[in-house]
């Protein structure tokens, strides 16, 4: 930040009335931020404040705090002398390399232009001292950290994914961007996704793996469909299991103790069948007036649904829901494992599998009912994740924020608790990538390989040894999840509605050329390693029937607008040509990733990032962040001025059909899954929420991740001239 | 309390026939916005209440045993005389609402008490709160009218209560929060605040229902009174801000937050402002924090916010599965 313009105090104080001096003493970046909710004395939205927020935040604060080093060598040397960086990371390279890539990254001159991002980054990023007291890297510093640990050893990459990050155009996820060259450090991938089997040790090892997770940070989502019910059998008499309640209780403590340890805040998440016999029990565990024993707090929850309980409430029937004990003894197989859908029919004339039924359209109604009351659970739609999944398994569960849909295989364990056979669990390494700044580079190839390159690194590099299932699964599928943003900020600036007809046009492209390159991508790396994920041939990449789409039909604008958005870029849509050169070289040398993309929500990357989150609508054109590191602070729209002020409706003025609509276009062309809440304001019923839950289901929807709701104050209760009481 | 009043009879309350629609209004938004403490994760403020200093924690514990008392008289008292005053059966039920409320809140400073402090601390502020001049005078001042045989004043010490003499406690939290301390104790404040901004207004409106039936003498009467009483409570409020919070040096803002809430809540009743914008102009983070419309975008992961309502079910029909 600039120096120069101090005024001293003496000079400005004289010049001043001495009721404006009072409050220029009292007016700290948290005031001047805390602004941007209040309107100006005419009306006027204080945008103003909000960059002089950023501004006063490195005067008063982050300069005065920042060791200071005489040059780059004398800092490096310090660091890894003192244990801050990974003395290998930089041994990859030769010192005048280093000092070239640090000049390069200091030479785009980068600056924070909201408080939140810099506020953000500094709190929850940046190297400190062991004190925790003093600052030790600026921006800059960590996008070449970041940048030098990934290329291990590779120049080129190591500049091209400086370019990329300092740009903006590609921003690692939270645990790379925190992690990347710390000596101190968790781990750099994200989420993680846990089995658990019906047995005593299978359940005991997810309480130790949410343990040692969350100790190296990133969120933890565990199946419990396998688990046997309230009242079933053990060891054949009756009435004997507790359920999954329990488990869900002893994984939330398991989380919160390791909170207490880890820099990042242990979270997890649990998902169960709608056909499972303890699926009230499990949606009441977040009533309001749930009893304190059974009330769960902090862990989220997720509930995966078939295509067989929508038909089941279509005709108003009741739907039966299926002991998991018996339907392993039955089928041989967990219940996770077996698709409801499928076997619904079989299973309900099968007298040896103990049902209970509820009626289908009061379960979905309970739904609702909780997401009012808690914005849980998190919906997976099971059969059209199946159905648009290309490699060969079952995916039963997502993660924390319901983007990452892989395949997994169960672990079995022998008496003494160890591993008989090691399954394959799910991790996920993510990144996302800024949409206006893809669009405004012009060289979309170039950035999504480097970022596909910059994740294959991450999951190269991590090896968890201490879940070996995790460990397996990584190994054998090297899954990655990139993702995009700031795509409202993007279509505000050009002047389009979100959700209008040139939104969904310009969705559909965008994701469309991501896919093609991510793979183009993918299938490069597969070439120059020699190596292909494991199961690439039983994938319907393998088989070319994944790629009809792209052949059968060509993809093309439809408004002009778009065609020109693209025009100007320079970016070139994948002709049905280029998808057929890409089948050939697939189906000839494999793909090295088995996942590649997955849309995160991005909370905290998208500030840093200065973008609107995920590919949702704002929240508010004045967002106001919670969260416990920061308290309360307040965040602009990126882009948003006077002029395209119009075109940052909000996600409730939005309504729930054109993010619906705008997610189908990206679900077209993305692996995995894409998170996507839902925004109601209070005055919507459960009928309202049940009637989007359809609509998204019908619309081709993986996942729904929160219900968000919005109470405006009472007339005559607001908060005079606050801009978040009356936008 | 007076017996003067009794019903010799009830009458089945009928939410179909309604006097005032307001009240159904009310009711329906008191209703969903019922909440219980267990809500939120507090014990995910322990480790932020750990870098207070003995003082900052001392100081906290009083501002919630002051606030404590006050919802306890509201709820014991408060709510029960305004119920005797009432104009329809459904303003009654109203004040049921808002008597149990109370009792939640003041539950919840205990809940926020058994997560972060000792007992002994605890105890030490209870009996604080018992021997504090300004925090006994405060609370005489209020009982003396709920006492009295004036529904008028009734309800103008009410909304002096609801509106004005919390916030003197209302601001630590919001201070702490807007300092990324103590979030979720924040969060709980909040949903305090959400609904005492709907008990205050909703009292001064059924005030002034009353006021306008009343000669213009009277008019003028309970007016001179009800300034007359926030006088009074405004020296002593001083009085008890100054012993509370000199010691931090906050003393000055927290005056500027009550300046600004005395205005509130003579708007709730319908009168003119006492205090000039020049000594209203709270700190802009206190300000932004005490909007009580629930659109934060919070981190889910560690706390659970103060924006969810209970929904309201309506069941699907025929038509929203036709696929």
């Amino acid at each position: 930040m600039e120096t120069t313009n101090v005024v001293t105090t003496s000079q400005a104080d004289t010049k001043k009335p001495a009721a404006e001096k009072a409050q220029a003493r009292t007016l700290d970046y948290h005031a001047l931020n805390a602004m941007l909710n209040l309107y100006g004395a005419n009306g006027e939205l204080q945008l103003d404040k909000d960059r002089e927020a950023a501004r006063q935040y490195f005067l008063q604060h982050v300069n005065q705090n920042t060791v200071f080093f005489h040059s780059l060598e004398e800092k490096l040397d310090y660091l890894v002398e003192e244990g801050y960086y990974e003395a290998e990371v930089l041994e990859q390279y030769a010192p005048a390399f280093v000092k070239a890539l640090f000049e390069q990254a200091y030479a785009f001159k980068f600056r924070f232009p909201s408080f939140l991002g810099a506020f953000k980054y500094y709190t929850s990023y940046t190297l400190k001292t062991f004190d925790g007291k003093r600052y030790l890297e600026r921006y800059e510093d960590r996008v070449c950290m970041v940048a030098l640990t990934l290329a291990r050893g590779e120049e080129q990459l190591a500049k091209s994914l400086v370019d990329e990050i300092i740009t903006g155009r590609f921003q690692p996820a939270t645990p790379t961007f925190l992690n990347c060259g710390k000596q101190q450090r968790g781990e750099l991938v994200s989420c993680f996704l846990l089995r658990i089997e019906d047995n005593m040790e299978s359940i005991g090892r997810s309480i130790n793996s949410a343990l040692q997770l969350s100790k190296r940070g990133g969120g933890v989502a565990f199946l419990l469909s396998n688990i046997r019910e309230a009242g079933a059998p053990i060891k054949r008499i009756e009435n004997q299991s507790s359920g999954i309640i329990p488990i869900m209780k002893l994984l939330e403590d398991a989380f919160s103790y390791a909170n207490q340890l880890g820099a990042r805040q242990g979270a997890g998440a649990v998902y169960l069948n709608a056909h499972h016999p303890d699926i009230l029990r499990f949606l009441d565990t977040k009533r309001e007036n749930a009893d304190e024993k059974i009330r769960i707090k902090t862990l989220s929850l997720g509930v995966t649904i078939p295509d067989i309980t929508f038909e089941l409430a279509k005709r108003n029937e009741d739907m039966y829901l299926f002991s998991p004990y018996d339907v392993e003894r039955v089928y041989g197989k967990p219940f996770g494992d077996i698709s409801v859908s499928e076997k619904y029919h079989e299973m309900v004339a099968d007298a040896r599998i103990r049902k209970q039924k509820i009626n289908a359209r009061a379960f979905f109604q309970t739904l609702a009912e909780l997401q009012f009351e808690s914005g849980y659970p998190y919906i997976m739609f099971e059969d059209t994740v199946n159905r648009a999944n290309p490699i060969a398994g079952r995916i039963n569960m997502s993660n924390l924020c319901s983007e990452i849909l892989q395949v997994n295989t169960p672990t079995e364990y022998d008496e003494s608790l160890n591993y008989s056979k090691v399954g394959q669990d799910i991790s996920c390494n993510l990144g996302s990538m800024n949409i206006a700044k893809v669009m405004d580079a012009g060289d979309i190839g170039t950035s999504v390989d480097i970022a596909i390159r910059g994740l294959t690194a991450v999951s190269e590099m991590s090896n968890l040894k201490s879940v070996p299932s995790i460990a397996e699964g990584n190994a054998k599928s090297r899954a990655i999840g990139l993702g995009q943003m700031n795509l409202h900020g993007f279509l505000a600036r050009e002047h389009i509605y979100y959700g209008s007809e040139e939104g969904l046009d310009f969705t559909n492209l965008y994701f469309y050329c991501v896919a093609f390159h991510a793979i183009r991508a993918s299938n490069q790396l597969a070439i120059e390693r020699g190596d292909t994920f494991a199961g690439f041939k039983d994938s319907t990449y393998a088989s070319g029937t994944f790629f009809d789409k792209y052949t059968d039909e060509a993809w093309l604008p439809k408004t002009e607008k778009v065609r020109g958005l693209f025009e100007r870029s320079g970016i070139a849509l994948p002709t049905q040509a280029d998808w057929e050169e890409l089948k050939a070289s697939v189906m000839a040398h494999g793909l090295y990733n088995r996942n590649l993309q997955a849309v995160p929500p991005t909370g905290s990357i998208s500030y840093i990032n200065h973008s609107t989150s995920s590919i949702h609508p704002v929240a508010a054109k004045i967002e106001i962040r919670k969260e416990g590191k920061l308290g309360r602070v307040y965040y602009p729209a990126p882009f948003l001025n006077e002029e395209n002020f119009d075109y940052f409706q909000d996600a409730y003025e939005i309504g729930p059909e054109k993010i619906i609509d705008t997610y189908a276009e990206a679900s077209k062309h993305v692996d995995q899954g894409l998170s996507l809440t839902l925004f109601f304001p209070d005055t919507a019923t459960t009928r309202d929420i049940n009637k989007a839950q359809i609509h998204a289901w019908r619309k081709g929807i993986k996942t729904l991740y929160y219900i968000r709701l919005r109470q405006s104050a009472l007339e005559g209760t607001e908060v005079e001239g606050c801009v978040s009481c009356t936008l | 309390m007076t017996t003067t009043q009794r019903l010799s009879r009830v009458d089945a309350v009928n939410w179909n026939r309604l006097q005032d629609d307001k009240d159904l209004e009310v009711w329906n938004r008191l209703t969903s916005n019922f909440w219980l403490p267990e809500k939120v994760p507090l014990s995910n403020d322990i480790q932020s209440w750990n870098t207070l200093t003995q003082q900052e924690k001392q100081l906290t514990i009083r501002v919630f045993t002051g606030l404590t008392l006050l919802d306890t008289i509201q709820s014991s008292v408060g709510a029960p005389v305004l119920m005797e005053d009432a104009r329809t059966p459904h303003e009654e039920a109203v004040y049921t609402n808002i008597a149990f409320m109370e009792s939640v809140h003041a539950r919840s400073y205990s809940s926020i008490f058994s997560t972060l402090c000792t007992t002994r601390d605890v105890d030490d502020a209870f009996r604080w709160s018992e021997e504090n001049p300004t925090l006994q005078a405060k609370s005489e001042l209020i009982l003396e009218r709920y006492r009295s045989d004036d529904p008028l004043m009734r309800k103008v010490a009410s909304v002096f209560l609801e509106s004005f003499l919390f916030y003197s406690g209302f601001y630590l939290p919001m201070y702490w929060s807007s300092h990324a301390k103590l979030t979720n104790t924040a969060d709980l404040i909040r949903l305090i605040i959400r609904d005492e901004a709907v008990h205050g207004y909703y009292i001064g409106y059924k005030f002034q229902q009353a006021l306008n039936e009343a000669t213009p003498e009277r008019r003028q009467q309970v007016k001179d009174y009800a300034y007359e009483l926030l006088l009074e409570l405004y020296d002593n409020e001083v009085r008890y801000t100054e012993s509370l919070y000199d010691a931090v040096g906050l003393t000055e803002d927290v005056k500027k937050f009550l300046h600004y809430n005395a205005n509130k809540a003579l708007m709730n009743l319908g009168f003119e402002p006492l205090f000039p914008s020049s000594v209203t102009d709270v700190d802009p983070t206190i300000m932004a924090a005490l909007s009580p419309s629930a659109d934060e975008n919070h981190d889910f992961f560690s706390g659970s916010g103060s924006s969810y309502v209970i929904g309201k079910a309506v069941a699907t029909e025929d038509d929203d599965w036709a696929f």
